[in-house]
């Protein structure tokens, strides 16, 4: 009997070690990139060596130093003074308002044919924090992806994946996650998650389209540099605000929409919102920001 | 049975892809793409035999809202029609149909260099994405 129980001990500590070591590799990339992006905006001292482009004048008077942690969940707006007073006035009267009470709408009143709801599929509404997920045979599942399931499931059309209904459905998910104080919160519980999390990482950081750039060429590298007159912004933090209320789309996008418009940029033919290639994208780029409060929705130039 | 059938598929796909990447990435890209010492026609069937690989992969090309697959085909029937100008017709994203004029050798050669160089990127970017990975390859 003595013998059964420690056996069992034994490999049930065993399962939970290996349960805790899938996600190694990314707590180990989430924790060094932090220390890059605080070393890289800790002080005007070491500026130069970061922003070699920028004017002096630029990093005395433009910059905010000393930056930390969940402060970079505001993008270039942690370290912009200038786009920071912009965007504190365009929050006194945020233009995505109406947005999260037409998804309040969709998620309480939208009855599907069969008389059920998104109720019934997504219990509880704070959930922006969870998405994306790796489901085991099916791979990886943004939230998108997930109410687009629901809608299936229940024999109802897909919604587009950018913007829309499914960006105000997702804006009352994130408006009620932040509400109730959610932090995001990726997991990665499996072989094949880690594997999925690991293609996703090796595509941020490889160059592609006919620029030659990766996305980390823009938001590692290059996040706080200028192009043209706008700064860029560093890749922690940057999905705990979607969807976001865009001045350039003026309306609310998706994180699948901006994703689409960056490999865009980059000079290539862009990958489908829904995709492996960007749902396994989203997924690295969640996990980099795993921890921090969900700030959704919120508006960007 | 059908096991077998899909895992030699699958074999034979990956075995095709990596040889054209590994064709592709040995070239000289302004050798091959030079349309005054080859030709535009031959230009061109170098972009024709390249560009596909990159669909497959993921990796293609595209500019001004055109992609390359679009630069071959119209100036595939420019040079057919021994035409000195190459008249593209694209779809903006609003799905508008728009359209383009360019100097046929130079749709050629830009037809050209895009389908190699897409897969010479991905060549490249296995020896180099980790270079821009902090705590990884990525110094500071």
């Amino acid at each position: 009997m003595k013998k059964k129980i420690i056996s069992s001990l034994l490999i049930g500590s065993v399962v939970l070690l290996n349960a805790g070591d899938f996600n190694a590799q990314a707590e180990k990339d989430r924790k060094e990139l932090q220390k890059y992006f605080e070393t890289k905006f800790a002080d005007r001292k070491n500026a130069s060596k970061f922003f070699p482009y920028s004017t002096k004048e630029e990093l005395d008077k433009n910059f905010k130093w000393g930056i930390k942690g969940d402060e970079f969940r505001l993008g270039s707006y942690a370290f912009n003074k200038t786009g920071r007073s912009q965007y504190e006035e365009i929050k006194e009267m945020p233009p995505y308002e109406d947005a999260i009470d037409e998804g309040k709408e969709l998620y309480e009143k939208t009855k599907f044919k069969n008389g059920k709801s998104f109720k019934e599929c997504f219990p509880d509404p704070a959930i922006a924090g969870d998405y994306p997920k790796f489901i085991k045979g099916k791979g990886v599942i943004t939230l998108t992806g997930a109410i687009n399931k629901c809608l299936k499931d229940n024999g109802e059309k897909t919604w587009k994946q950018t913007k829309g209904k499914m960006a105000k459905l997702e804006a009352y998910f994130a408006a009620t996650s932040q509400e109730k104080g959610k932090k995001v919160n990726i997991k990665i519980d499996s072989k094949e998650a880690a594997e999925a999390y690991a293609r996703g990482k090796k595509e941020y950081y490889s160059q592609r389209g006919y620029l030659k750039l990766s996305c980390a060429s823009c938001h590692v590298q290059g996040a706080g540099q200028r192009v043209r007159n706008e700064y860029m912004s560093p890749l922690l933090g940057q999905t705990t605000h979607f969807p976001v209320y865009r001045l350039k789309w003026e309306g609310l996008g998706t994180l699948e929409r901006r994703l689409k418009g960056c490999n865009k940029d980059q000079g290539e033919n862009p990958h489908k919102p829904g995709s492996k290639w960007m749902n396994e994208l989203a997924y690295f780029m969640a996990y980099m920001s795993n921890g921090m409060p969900v700030d959704g929705p919120d508006v960007r130039k | 049975m059908k096991k077998i059938i899909l895992t030699l598929m699958a074999v034979s796909f990956t075995f095709a892809t990596a040889n054209l990447v590994e064709e592709a990435s040995k070239l000289d890209v302004k050798k091959v793409c030079d349309v005054k010492a080859n030709g535009a026609k031959k230009v061109l069937d170098v972009a024709k035999k390249y560009n596909p690989e990159a669909i497959k992969l993921g990796i293609e090309f595209k500019r001004l809202g055109i992609r390359n697959k679009e630069y071959i085909k119209y100036t595939d029937k420019a040079i057919k029609l021994k035409k000195k100008e190459t008249v593209i017709k694209y779809l903006d994203k609003k799905k508008k149909e728009k359209t383009k004029k360019f100097p046929t050798n130079y749709a050629a050669w830009r037809a050209c260099t895009f389908a190699v160089r897409a897969l010479q990127q991905k060549k490249e970017a296995e020896k180099t994405w980790r270079l821009a990975v902090p705590g990884d390859g990525y110094k500071y």
